[in-house]
């Protein structure tokens, strides 16, 4: 109808601010939980997040919430399950199956999620959360062998998991609000109306070890900082590395829990406010950023060193044979090196040199 | 002024070396015949380059480099002066004047010089000032890009420093504290080579000038002692020109006969006048016998001609389509746009026209210059189907990343990290087990509001007091220490945003909280000598890490200067410190009279007024900082190098 009809149609856009999705990335490491458990045992911490979940669906009926385990070889979704496979649909190529139309449960390997039982006490979608949460966890830790274990967590993988469901979630949403109209211009009017949608991404982090997944984290950073998503940071245990600078470069708040039996409160008050109303409170993310980068042949931090000017990677030292690392490109070096009394012997030229530390915090 | 000469000898021969009465041409004329006719002449756009043997040279010699259009080598004549007296003299003065008319050949003037010359020699003129605007334009571009000139170029740095106030106090201050032993000219090079995309941008910015004008419309006339004056600049007397080709046409015919001021004076009085500005022509203006001939100069003349330049496609050719004009018959269109009635409301149609001609000039914005200039390109792209032409191709460039493994097993490299290290004393297998008895605590089922131990009757102080070691998860203890970590991290962040905010925020009611309690001229201060020790860092690093021996002493004398700004940010806090107290004492004796009048006491929170020494140090804490790594950094070099620390 609408495309024969002529008229224009101005929809009333309503003036409320959009719902947002909440995405919670949980670190899911076996051996960091079980150092934290004295402090902070895994139940009460997932107990916990319940509740912050409960608070954030409870604050406007279209907020949506994901939940992704970052796993120590994997990363997984815990909330909402991802669809089941049913055989319903090969039925029809194989009619010499006859009456056999049964859905086939799915085998043990995938989570099957249990006949919700009704609770009067307790409201539905929070219970459908727990229940499919818990569901998922369980299944996700039984189903790691011992031999899998190591001390990162798949931390990239959990983000670009992230993303996609974002994506996802933005288009379906963002498709049933505009009107029937050729593809340019919904891009267009997507691109000029109001997200219909806020996204944000918060990470519970309790391990370290993330510098040899350094790439692909950085990658999904931009990608969330190109799409104004903001990465918060719940650090209770565990190496900073760089989350600090996922935080920082996509304005999201970073606070490291000195206090992890107080995970409620840190939630509550600090990761709870949405982009909207973010605007109007000060963050009570860390003051000082380590922007200190890895350097690319040892891992090691620098504050000063050498930058390739065609691939920019860093080097604590110069390479040997001035062959960069990583493009293989022939470089020159600048001037360094000098000593100020003797008469110095003259090193190679240098590339470049990044600024001293302490000049630029003011 | 005679021409000036000078006896000089060119291939061996003896003869005269003169400048041309009309200062054009250089010819040199041989003696040997006398009243013979030169023998070289070099008219004066062919010269290139002038070249003079010092003056501490016993020979004086003159190289005059001239390149004739159409040769691609220039060639070179030497002369050689051979007057016994006077010849660096007269070497001097020919070279002067050599170099001066070449200068004034080779800028050219943009304006036209008098609008007598305007007339007969505009072409000429023209053509000129193109050719060397042109060379001008494309040597200003590369002065811009060029690093070394924008820092030797001394006129620019100033201007830059006038209109820049906060540069060039940082400049001023930093040159009269620097060390004796650099030079000025080393300081200034220094100072510069890191803000060359400054000098660029001001450059550029200079370079800008004020485009064409409806220069009539802006022409009024002053009354000055009752008399009317008007004042008019060669400028816009060449866009007049530019603008109104009649006027040039009338001003050629009628300027022998007539006075060049009547002939001014008379036009901005007549009806010309008012008709070329689009004013309405009334009864009452005064008629002009000469300059009235020309009102009936018709302008559409001209207008078809420049339409008939510009080539429409015929593709969006509207005119082409005469058969559908609407308005032939029937609905008259609008009062202003009728043909026929210009001189009811003649503004439109001047000011369009001129707008339009102006415009014409202009380079137009909305073409990329990329594309060829070809009519059928541009049609082209407006009749191609855009959605069907798929996603431009994306503009990546391919790194060619060796070794990718390079940068996933780090870890083997640097060793484990201290978490690593725990973990591989847990056997994963118990691990794995305790954590899945962990979670199967919490099931489906699980009250939330009993898990999360939040237990809202108890008392706090039996919390801390009955079990110290050990709160339980969501205790009161641990809730309040949560919220007391978060209120510190919120008003340190609020303490950070502080200075940007408040300015533009109403709720601002002291400016001391910007500058967090230093007053405005203690800050200035601050700021300043800031500023300086920002700058004396970066010259000790660039010369310390320059390898450079020659630059030791230099070095040496920076350390100085370090420790010397030091001591300015002690005497600043030092300072600060002591208007501090004013304030303190202010307040202790306000809180005094309080209770001597009243007999009540007031506490007053010394704590929180601001300012003083230690907003001061915190403030410049990185930059103390930096100036401690400085000094460690040399003395470590210099006993390394062997020389001894002489308590720098």
């Amino acid at each position: 109808m609408n495309a024969v009809d002529g008229s224009d149609h101005y929809t009333k856009t309503s003036d409320e601010p959009p719902p947002s999705l909440l995405t919670i990335i949980l670190d899911t490491n076996p051996h960091a939980w079980a150092l934290l458990s004295p402090t902070l045992p895994l139940s009460a911490a997932i107990a916990n997040l319940l509740v912050f979940v409960n608070a954030h669906l409870a604050f406007n009926n279209a907020n949506r919430v994901a939940i992704i385990a970052s796993h120590t070889q994997r990363a997984e979704f815990l909330y909402p399950l991802p669809a089941q496979e049913t055989s319903s649909h090969t039925n029809g190529s194989a009619p010499q199956n006859g009456f056999d139309n049964d859905v086939e449960m799915a085998d043990d390997g995938e989570p099957t999620v249990p006949p919700l039982s009704d609770d009067a006490n307790h409201y539905r979608p929070f219970r459908l959360i727990q229940t499919t949460l818990l569901t998922a966890l369980t299944t996700l830790l039984k189903t790691t062998p011992p031999s899998s274990l190591t001390p990162t967590t798949s931390i990239a993988g959990a983000l670009t998991l992230a993303l996609t469901y974002i994506n996802k979630t933005t288009l379906s949403l963002s498709t049933t609000t505009s009107s029937t109209a050729p593809n340019a211009d919904t891009t267009l009017a997507a691109e000029t109306a109001p997200p219909a949608l806020n996204p944000r991404i918060l990470i519970l982090s309790v391990s370290g070890d993330l510098a040899h997944q350094y790439i692909p984290i950085m990658n999904t950073i931009f990608a969330c900082q190109r799409l104004s998503i903001p990465i918060d940071i719940a650090k209770i245990a565990g190496d900073t590395v760089f989350l600090q600078q996922a935080s920082d470069a996509t304005r999201g708040t970073y606070i490291k829990l000195d206090h992890p039996r107080g995970l409620l409160q840190y939630l509550m008050m600090g990761f709870l406010p949405d982009q909207t109303n973010r605007k109007y409170l000060v963050p009570p993310t860390a003051v000082g950023v380590d922007f200190r980068a890895a350097c690319f042949c040892h891992r090691k931090v620098v504050d000063v060193g050498f930058v390739c000017s065609i691939c920019l990677s860093i080097f604590c030292s110069p390479p040997e044979g001035a062959i960069c690392l990583t493009c293989g490109t022939h470089l020159q070096l600048g001037e360094y090196g000098g000593k100020p009394v003797v008469v110095a012997r003259k090193k190679k030229k240098r590339k470049n040199v990044e600024d001293g530390k302490g000049k630029d915090a003011t | 002024m005679a021409p000036p000469r000078g006896s000089a000898a060119y291939k061996k021969k003896d003869g005269t070396l003169a400048l041309s009465k009309d200062g054009q041409s250089v010819s040199w004329t041989p003696v040997a015949p006398p009243g013979s006719k030169p023998a070289l002449t070099l008219p004066l756009p062919i010269i290139t380059n002038l070249q003079q043997t010092p003056a501490s040279n016993p020979k004086v010699m003159l190289k005059i480099f001239a390149q004739a259009p159409g040769t691609s080598t220039p060639e070179t004549h030497v002369f050689s002066f051979t007057s016994a007296t006077a010849a660096r003299a007269e070497a001097d003065a020919l070279k002067d004047a050599l170099s001066k008319s070449i200068q004034t050949a080779k800028s050219g003037s943009a304006l036209p010089g008098t609008p007598s010359g305007a007339g007969a020699s505009s072409a000429a003129m023209a053509i000129a000032s193109a050719v060397s605007s042109g060379r001008n334009a494309k040597g200003e571009s590369d002065a811009w890009y060029d690093d070394s000139k924008l820092k030797q170029d001394v006129e620019l740095q100033k201007s830059l420093l006038m209109a820049n106030p906060s540069l060039s106090k940082t400049f001023m201050e930093s040159l009269r504290t620097k060390p004796e032993s650099i030079s000025s000219s080393q300081f200034t090079s220094q100072f510069w080579s890191s803000r060359v995309h400054l000098l660029r941008a001001h450059a550029i910015e200079k370079n800008q000038t004020r485009g064409a004008y409806n220069v009539l419309s802006s022409i009024k006339p002053t009354t000055v002692d009752n008399e009317i004056k008007l004042s008019i600049s060669k400028e816009q007397i060449q866009l007049i020109f530019n603008q109104h080709p009649l006027i040039n046409r009338v001003y050629d015919e009628n300027v022998p006969k007539l006075n060049e001021k009547d002939f001014w004076a008379r036009f901005f009085q007549s009806r010309l006048f008012k008709k070329l500005k689009g004013e309405r022509i009334t009864d009452a203006d005064p008629t002009d016998n000469i300059l009235d001939k020309y009102l009936q100069y018709d302008d559409d003349t001209e207008r078809a001609k420049r339409l008939m330049a510009a080539h429409v496609p015929h593709i969006i050719d509207v005119e082409g389509n005469e058969e559908n004009h609407s308005q032939r018959k029937g609905n008259q269109p609008d009062l202003t746009m009728r043909p026929t009635s210009i001189d009811r409301v003649p503004i439109i149609r001047t000011l369009n026209a001129l707008s339009e001609k102006i415009l014409s000039h202009v380079a137009p914005n909305d073409v990329d210059p990329s594309l060829p200039i070809g009519v059928d390109e541009e049609t082209f792209n407006e009749l191609v189907l855009r959605d069907l032409q798929g996603d431009p191709e994306e503009n990546r460039v391919i790194l060619n990343i060796k070794d990718q493994s390079r940068f996933f097993n780090s870890d083997k490299e640097s060793g484990l990290s201290a978490d690593a290290i725990l973990y591989a004393q847990q056997d994963p297998a118990k691990v794995l087990q305790s954590v899945q008895a962990d979670l199967a605590r919490v099931s489906s089922s699980t009250n939330l509001s009993t898990a999360i131990g939040v237990d809202s009757d108890s008392d706090s102080s039996d919390d801390d007091t009955s079990n110290p070691k050990k709160p339980h998860v969501g205790s009161k203890s641990s809730l309040s220490a949560a919220t007391s970590q978060m209120l510190s991290l919120i008003s340190a962040q609020r303490a950070q945003h502080d200075d940007l905010t408040i300015s533009s925020s109403s709720f601002s009611t002291s400016q001391s909280s910007s500058t967090s309690g230093l007053s405005p001229l203690i800050f200035e201060r601050l700021s300043l000598t800031h500023a300086t020790t920002t700058e004396f860092l970066q010259h000790f690093w660039s010369a310390f890490l320059s390898g450079d021996a020659t630059r030791a002493a230099e070095v040496s004398k920076l350390i100085e200067t370090l420790s010397r700004a030091m001591d300015r940010i002690k005497a600043v806090a030092a300072d600060a410190e002591a208007e501090r107290n004013k304030e303190v004492e202010e307040r202790r004796k306000k809180v005094q009279e309080f209770y001597d009048r009243t007999g009540k006491k007031r506490k007053v929170d010394y704590e929180s007024i601001k300012g003083g020494a230690g907003a001061v140090n915190g403030l410049l804490a990185p930059t103390v900082r930096a100036i401690g790594v400085a000094k460690k950094e040399y003395e470590r070099a210099l006993r390394e190098q062997g020389g001894d620390v002489n308590g720098v």
